[in-house]
């Protein structure tokens, strides 16, 4: 055929022009193919993130946020000085010296009756749906000489995370996510148990074992097994039934009991998230409904920062080189037809139209830019690869208030805080090339040579043969 | 064949309206040879320019066979030269890229003349000018001579009726010169061609059956010798 015939032929007889074209339109390509990469792998950690979170299969979660309390109801009090030590809960009871307050509260989200739990599994695009208690432990040792001249220093809370499981429902929740690498889970008979099945990293950093003992609200739990959650996930560090959960727990100084705090749905199917979302807003109008996906901004941390930077610099800069990518390809175009005036001048002084040489043109162009996409695929999975070898892990940091309020006075004044609770994972960080990124860069590399073939094809179709004829002679 | 009548075609240099062709009227018959002379800037390529439909005049019209050309539309302009007018120039204009037999191919793409019969006109057009055995080398595997016969085989491959030449002999020397002209004037009589040929030569131009003199964008006729040779 004529038209490859000749489309090989020049290409061939301008080889270094050509490879520089597609060499430029190759880096733009695999720059975007690398940025779409990396920026899928932090995607893919920060779902592996919050899927930690809210376990398998939870499309929607539910929650209130925490009710009012001007004054810090069920917030602890310490004032020392000269009479010693004394720590008062607001709201509650008073005791002096030196002691332990061990309080397990819901800092984070208000209480939501357990009745409901059953109204949202009932709803029509709803398969399932169960009940939870995301809980914060926080335990402060108070030494007797805090604030007695000079001495004692604002005594250092300590908390861990602590989920009420519905037994009825293991399914679905933060739990349904791990698996049992020591001891067991829970029977339906521990639901009335202080039992607790602990989180391995916790259990390793606490030197925990199956039947060690720990404290939850100042109540001894048994350790009947150790949870393994998957590399990169956040999950809760400790799990209690929830019934347990319930009777222990308090919200702005309130009992749980009957309440809970998340609500974990499961869709009939993807499509039909929005509409549960939107019966579930309307069944509880005060409660938050959101999905897993929705909570990866929640994330902070370098998984965060990396999200940020893979979708901010990484696609501006992908944008930015593509654009320069497409320029260079058009100038270089556009001065291979001036220096081809006389060779079109001829091809119209033999009879061919317009349309015909400037397909010839857009041929050798979108050739280009498939030489450029091949390469630029090849940069990208070799990105990615460099990605996927050097780049170091990611952390992941979700926080969380614990909900106490400490006020603490002494001779140097009154002193208040909120102590807070940070969760930090590792989060591995891959770069997988989807076939989606290499049909974008295909696409981009021929658009980038179809946009340089259509600059060269204005200047054919303005070019008059009796001019370029002129020229030439 | 042609028939000139008051063409004029002025190019514009700045505000200024500049003559290369002025108030030419002519008839050019099937079948003729007509040398065109002239000094470089009087307007000879002009006038083959008009003739070959590469340029439109300013005023008058040019006929070829009772249409004019300048009402044709640039595609039917494109068509009537794919079909019955065949270019040479003086440097030949050969796409470098292309072997000799893709380049006198080339003049056939427009007539979508299928690929077999292609080749065979290439090879008869090659051999017709004496270049059967260069057929796949490159124009700058060529002699200036062989080039230009390639061009004369691109452009009566498709076996036109009218043969425009912009100075065929010009880039050639002395002995390359008379072997073409010999191929011109023998392909003319053998085709029965209507050949227009602009040449500084005058030994050249003596071997047309007209020769037309261009001063300053006007033409006449110096030399007529149709009816010696007729008979």
């Amino acid at each position: 055929m004529f038209f490859l015939r000749y489309l090989r032929c020049e290409l061939r007889s301008r080889a270094r022009q050509a490879v520089v074209i597609a060499l430029g339109l190759a880096l733009g390509v695999g720059l975007v193919v690398t940025v779409m990469a990396a920026s899928s792998g932090v995607q893919q950690a920060q779902a592996g993130v919050v899927k930690g979170l809210y376990g398998v299969g939870t499309d929607v979660t539910v929650t209130k946020p925490p009710p009012p309390n001007p004054d810090h109801a069920g917030g602890i009090k310490i004032t020392g000085g000269a009479g010693g030590v004394n720590a008062c809960t607001v709201g509650g009871s008073c005791s002096s010296g030196a002691q332990t307050i061990d309080n397990l509260t819901s800092p984070a989200n208000g209480p939501i009756g357990y009745s409901s739990v059953g109204k949202v599994s009932g709803l029509h695009e709803v398969t399932a749906a169960a009940g939870g208690l995301n809980l914060s432990d926080t335990q402060i040792t108070i030494p007797a000489d805090i604030g007695s001249g000079g001495g004692g220093s604002m005594p250092q809370p300590k908390s861990f995370t602590v989920t009420g499981v519905d037994l009825a429902h293991q399914q679905l929740g933060p739990l349904s996510n791990g698996t049992i690498s020591s001891g067991r889970g829970f029977r339906a008979a521990d639901a009335s148990a202080d039992d607790a099945v602990v989180d391995s990293n916790y259990a390793t950093a606490n030197r925990l074992k199956a039947g060690s003992t720990i404290t939850i609200a100042k109540h001894a739990f048994t350790v009947i097994g150790i949870v393994t959650q998957p590399q990169g996930s956040n999950p809760p560090e400790v799990y209690i039934p929830l019934a347990r959960a319930q009777a222990l727990g308090t919200s702005a100084g309130k009992s749980l009991k009957n309440d809970v705090n998340t609500i974990y749905v499961t869709a009939a199917s993807a499509a039909d998230i929005p509409a549960v979302q939107h019966e579930v807003s309307a069944l509880l109008p005060k409660a938050t409904v959101t999905t897993p996906s929705s909570l990866a901004g929640e994330v902070s941390g370098s998984l965060s920062s990396t999200a940020k930077l893979a979708g901010d610099l990484g696609r501006w800069l992908s944008v930015l080189v593509l654009i320069a990518a497409f320029v260079v390809a058009a100038l270089l175009t556009l001065a291979a037809i001036s220096r081809r005036v006389r060779e079109f001048g001829t091809l119209k002084a033999l009879g061919w139209r317009s349309r015909r040489i400037i397909a010839q043109v857009i041929g050798e162009s979108a050739a280009m830019g498939l030489l450029g996409a091949a390469v630029g695929i090849g940069l990208g999975f070799a990105g990615a690869a460099i990605i996927d070898a050097i780049a170091p892990s990611l952390s992941a940091t979700l926080t969380s208030p614990t909900g106490q309020q400490m006020q603490t006075f002494g001779p140097s004044g009154a002193q208040t805080s909120s102590p807070t609770l940070a969760h930090t994972v590792a989060v591995p960080w891959h770069a997988p090339v989807s076939p989606g990124a290499i049909g974008l860069a295909v696409i981009l590399a021929i658009l980038g040579g179809l946009l340089a073939g259509t600059a060269g094809s204005w200047r054919i179709a303005q070019l008059r043969p009796a001019d370029a004829l002129t020229r030439v002679a | 064949m042609y028939t000139l009548k008051h063409v004029t075609k002025l190019y514009q240099k700045g505000r200024r309206a500049v003559p290369a062709v002025r108030d030419l009227s002519l008839v050019i018959e099937d079948g003729e040879w007509l040398a065109v002379q002239g000094r470089t800037g009087h307007g000879k390529s002009t006038l083959l320019n008009l003739l070959g439909g590469l340029d439109l005049p300013t005023e008058g019209s040019i006929e070829l066979d009772g249409q004019d050309l300048a009402q044709l539309r640039d595609v039917q302009l494109g068509r009537l030269r794919a079909q019955s007018i065949g270019f040479i120039f003086q440097t030949f204009n050969l796409v470098q890229t292309l072997s000799a037999a893709d380049n006198v191919e080339a003049a056939l793409v427009p007539l979508g003349v299928g690929t077999a019969e292609r080749r065979r006109r290439v090879a008869l057009a090659l051999e017709s000018v004496g270049l059967a055995d260069r057929a796949r080398h490159l124009p700058s595997e060529l002699s200036g001579g062989q080039q230009q016969r390639v061009a004369i085989a691109r452009a009566l491959v498709k076996e036109p009726r009218v043969l425009l030449a912009d100075e065929p002999t010009g880039n050639l020397d002395e002995d390359t010169r008379n072997e073409i002209i010999k191929l011109l004037e023998s392909l003319w009589m053998d085709r029965g061609l209507t050949m227009i040929l602009v040449t500084h030569d005058s030994a050249v131009a003596r071997r047309a059956q007209r020769i037309g003199v261009m001063t300053k964008g006007r033409f006449s006729i110096r030399q007529d010798t149709r009816r010696r040779i007729t008979t």
